[in-house]
């Protein structure tokens, strides 16, 4: 029995999926976005957050039985109300075996995995094939842009994607739109163009940028530090993608 | 709403209509009363009497429904000298609560019809003192209810606004015929109600008692829905008027709540009407604190009516508060009420459930504190060396102990205030000659609120946890931390806090412990079966009410001598407050409402019937697309599937309220849930402030 690190369950997550759903949040990222809201989440093991009500904890070591016993404790109410689990992170893919364990050991839920499809395709094709659909987020396609703000190559991810297209589960293509970085018209024409006629596409989600993604940073013990204008208004510029065909939404 | 009515609310949220408030002062005719050695029942109308007298009758404007205070202070006369005799030797006088009345019955009859049957009564029953000294007392009040209203009635005329001076003549002397008459027959009885102290009277099921005058007039083609929408704006604008005079423990709490939705009374089938849809639209529409919705659901309520409902919660109101018909409705019965009486509940004013017409329960005597019942229990135990079933012993004894006190005062409250006012309005009193209060009603059980129950059963599970099963926590090194108030224990405070099993994550673990408490105050409850006053059952709830922050800040506390609790295991400092009704113990991690619905879902609420909700706190950006609309409905429908009693979602966004305590100028209207009621946050004092803050950080 496996054993993986999670930083937060968090029930009622009502923009996760469909229906009334529970994320669990597993810990540990390979990117570093420097826009990541949950900076709780980029490093694998337990850690101390420091915050005006005090310390605590974060990062809790569950084995897989455990994990899913949660998970099944609430299936009824889940499944009634048309929704499941979504597995999010942090990076979920760094725990791909850990993973697969849990999402084995489900009592009959709707399970949704939500990526950076920075993964081996090993691993990305195991459990992207156990789920019921993939939220599959896409930041930046242009491989020297992805390393200057996620500290990574864009080629995994990319290879990730086409995969999922060859695969049975439908999945979501969703875009952070951040300031001057991920809204520009030149990389969301790029993201267009590598997701059309994908198998499985569902919709792109276009996500506006969270101007309270720095709020977690100081309790971790780290400087939220960005080279862009937070308050410049995004270019949610939805038109790229219907000029291609592709059904998109902006949240 | 148009453009009238947004003119209306600004005024009255502006409270311009103060102006018209005189600064004569009305005093009671005590003297005389002593003099004439007049009834307890006279002197209340005498009083009433004077006070409706005093008032000038004030038509604002272009208002459609009028009534307005004048006279800002309401009197009590000196109690009769037989009952101060009482009073000395230890008795207390039992007032009303907050009960409904009979507003089904008291519009539809009109005054002059209440006015024959106690007439009626005073003739067959001219042997009977007490029955004389009632009824004629009724018929003061009702004397001088009619004769304010005709006063208004000619005001209406002196400036030209027949139309009202002809509703005025027939109404609330007569059976209303149109359903503008019926609102405004129930808005002048019912404005009534506050000039006669200290209760808060409720509104009661508004859909119900209304829907008829709506629906002959739709049938008659009288009246639209747009016209109704703005008749119903207009009367709940209205209700904020003078709610600055009604006496509450904040502004705000004055029990003015409408209970929409559930069954029928005779055969239990569903009352959902369009009246409870218009009128869930017009409170969305008016936004403003008063009145308070509640609705019944239950685990087959249509999701479009959930819709509706969860889109006022979106508005952050605070309310509509949800009672669950399937486990209330047969609680009621297991109490004592009979199946008919119990299918028309309603909140008595925050969320103590009632029957209207029919019950002068006192629902709110006081509260049991189960976190200072487990804390001493802890105390005690470490001291003596118990396992930790002793202490779950102790616990349940302690529990009794604040049931016995209680109800040993009660016992004792053996002076039965006489109310005519609300007599006329309740239902059969007046056919049978005698006072709501004194004979009159079917039901007065006493109820008591159950506070701290989650800090109580997490301070308990963290002793079980880590003296008894880990070790990882000596005994004395605990009891050291309890009494210093966790000095030079803070590593052990954040573990106690952060690590221990907490009630609200449907942990079975420590929600048994939650589910033992309330077992215990039920037995503690139904061990008084005889010589509990008039009562025939102590009514055990699962409310705080303002007692999150009366049973930890002593200074706060004399109102009604609770016990207080210290320090406690849970990890919560000496002070902090504990959660509001049914809640996770403030500070403590929990994984969102689901956990939390299951958690509270195991308590036995068939032998709970008092009230009080679960509460919880969503963020506003949960409400961000339609589609999360649905899903709150879907949360809401669940809390009925799983069995819950009673729920209360706020919607709010923390920011905001950060920024309302450092500039409340700016934030004049925001607002927020405080226990059974909602407020304007800017108006609240600063405890009750920051126990919403502390709420508010935890939102889901």
């Amino acid at each position: 029995m496996l054993t993986g690190t999670i930083f937060d369950i968090k029930e009622f997550a009502v923009h996760d999926g469909p229906g009334i759903r529970t994320t669990v949040f597993l810990k540990g990222c390979p990117l570093r976005c420097v826009w990541c809201q949950n900076p709780e989440g980029l490093l694998p093991g337990p850690q101390v957050m420091t915050s005006p009500v005090g310390q605590r904890t974060v990062g809790t070591e569950y084995t897989s039985k455990e994990l899913a016993g949660i998970l099944n404790s609430q299936a009824d109410i889940l499944r009634r109300n048309e929704g499941g689990v979504t597995f999010s992170g942090g990076e979920p893919l760094m725990q791909a075996r850990f993973l697969a364990e849990v999402i084995d050991q489900l009592d009959d839920l709707h399970t949704l995995l939500d990526t950076s499809g920075y993964a081996t395709e090993q691993d990305f094709r195991l459990i992207a094939s156990k789920v019921d659909l993939v939220y599959f987020d896409v930041k930046i396609i242009d491989s020297a842009d992805l390393q200057q703000y996620a500290g990574v190559d864009s080629t995994m991810i990319l290879n990730n994607i086409r995969l999922l297209g060859q695969l049975d589960t439908p999945f979501v293509v969703r875009v952070p739109l951040v300031p001057g970085v991920t809204d520009t018209n030149a990389n969301l024409t790029a993201i267009a163009e590598t997701v059309r006629g994908l198998n499985g596409l569902q919709r792109v989600d276009l996500l506006p940028y969270n101007r309270a993604a720095g709020g977690k940073y100081k309790a971790c013990g780290m400087a939220f530090i960005v080279d862009y204008d937070e308050a410049q208004e995004v270019n949610a510029n939805a038109e790229i993608f219907r000029n291609l065909g592709i059904d998109v939404r902006v949240a | 709403m148009n453009e009238r009515l947004e003119a209306m609310k600004a005024r009255v949220r502006d409270r311009e209509h103060a102006q018209f408030r005189q600064d004569t002062v009305v005093e009671p005719d005590n003297e005389r009363y002593e003099r004439e050695s007049v009834s307890w029942h006279r002197r209340m109308s005498d009083c009433f009497r004077l006070l409706l007298e005093a008032e000038t009758p004030l038509i604002l404007d272009d208002e459609r429904i009028v009534f307005t205070r004048t006279i800002k202070d309401t009197i009590n006369p000196m109690e009769p000298p037989e009952c101060r005799a009482a009073r000395e030797e230890g008795n207390g006088s039992v007032g009303v609560g907050n009960i409904s009345v009979d507003w089904d019955m008291a519009v539809a009859q009109g005054l002059l019809k209440r006015r024959e049957f106690a007439a009626a009564s005073l003739a067959r029953m001219a042997d009977d003192p007490e029955a004389v000294e009632a009824m004629t007392a009724c018929i003061e009040t009702i004397d001088a209810a009619l004769d304010l209203a005709k006063r208004y009635a000619d005001e209406a005329r002196r400036i030209g606004r027949d139309d009202l001076a002809e509703m005025l003549d027939h109404v609330p002397a007569n059976p209303p015929r149109t359903f503008h008459e019926a609102l405004q027959s129930f808005k002048f009885m019912h404005s009534l109600t506050w000039l006669q102290p200290t209760a808060h009277i409720t509104l009661g099921r508004f859909d119900q008692f209304m829907l008829g005058y709506y629906e002959a007039d739709l049938a008659a083609g009288r009246i639209t829905e747009e016209d109704a929408h703005d008749l119903l704006c207009e009367l709940f604008i209205s209700f904020n008027k003078d709610n600055d005079l009604y006496p509450g423990v904040q502004q705000g709490d004055n029990g003015q709540s409408i209970m929409l939705g559930g069954v029928k009374p005779a055969d239990g089938s569903c009352a959902v009407n369009a009246l409870t849809y218009l009128i869930m639209r017009v409170s969305h529409d008016v936004n403003m604190i008063d009145p308070k919705i509640n609705l019944r659901v239950d685990k087959d309520t249509e999701m479009d009516l959930l819709i509706e409902a969860a889109k006022l919660t979106r508005r952050g109101l605070g309310f509509p508060q949800y009672a669950n018909d399937d486990v209330e409705i047969q609680s009621l019965v297991n109490a004592g009420y009979d199946i008919e009486d119990a299918r028309d509940y309603v909140v008595a004013a925050c969320w103590e459930f009632i029957i209207p017409g029919v019950a002068v329960d006192v629902p709110n005597i006081n509260a049991v504190n189960f976190l200072a019942a487990a804390d001493v229990a802890i105390r005690e135990g470490l001291a003596e060396m118990d396992d930790f079933d002793g202490i779950m012993d102790r616990a349940r004894d302690h529990i009794f102990g604040q049931v016995d006190t209680y109800v040993d005062s009660w016992r004792k409250w053996k002076l039965y205030h006489p109310f005519p006012w609300y007599t006329v309005l309740m239902t059969d009193c007046l056919e049978r000659g005698l006072d709501a209060n004194r004979g009159g009603a079917k039901y007065y059980n006493c109820g008591i609120h159950g506070s701290g129950s989650a800090n109580g059963a997490d301070a308990l599970a963290a002793v079980k946890t880590f003296v008894f099963e880990d070790g990882s926590i000596e005994r004395g090194d605990l009891m050291t931390a309890l009494v210093t108030n966790f000095e030079n224990d803070e590593p052990m405070r954040l573990k106690l806090l952060n690590e221990g099993p907490k009630v609200g994550n449907n942990d079975d673990y420590v929600d048994s412990i939650l589910v033992k408490l309330f077992d215990d105050f039920a037995d503690a409850c139904e061990s008084h079966k005889t010589d509990i006053g008039r009562s025939t059952v102590v009514r055990p709830g699962t409310g705080s009410a303002m007692y999150y922050v009366s049973l930890v800040r002593c200074d706060q506390s004399e109102m009604m001598e609770p016990v207080v609790a210290g320090a406690s295991a849970d990890g919560r400092h000496k002070h902090d407050f504990i959660g509001s009704s049914l809640a996770p113990s403030p500070g403590v991690q929990i994984r969102g409402p689901v956990s939390v619905l299951q958690s509270f879902a195991k308590i036995d609420y068939s032998r709970i019937c008092n009230g009080g909700p679960i509460t919880m706190e969503l963020a506003d950006s949960v409400f961000r697309d339609e589609e999360a609309i649905r899903k709150v409905a879907m949360l809401i429908r669940t809390f009925a599937e799983i069995g819950c009693q009673q729920l209360q979602i706020n919607t709010l966004n923390v920011d905001t309220l950060h920024d309302a305590k450092k500039h409340p100028e700016q934030h004049k209207n925001l607002i927020v849930r405080v226990w059974g009621w909602s407020g304007y946050f800017c108006e609240l004092d600063e405890p009750y402030q920051d126990h919403i803050i502390g709420r508010h950080m935890l939102t889901m």
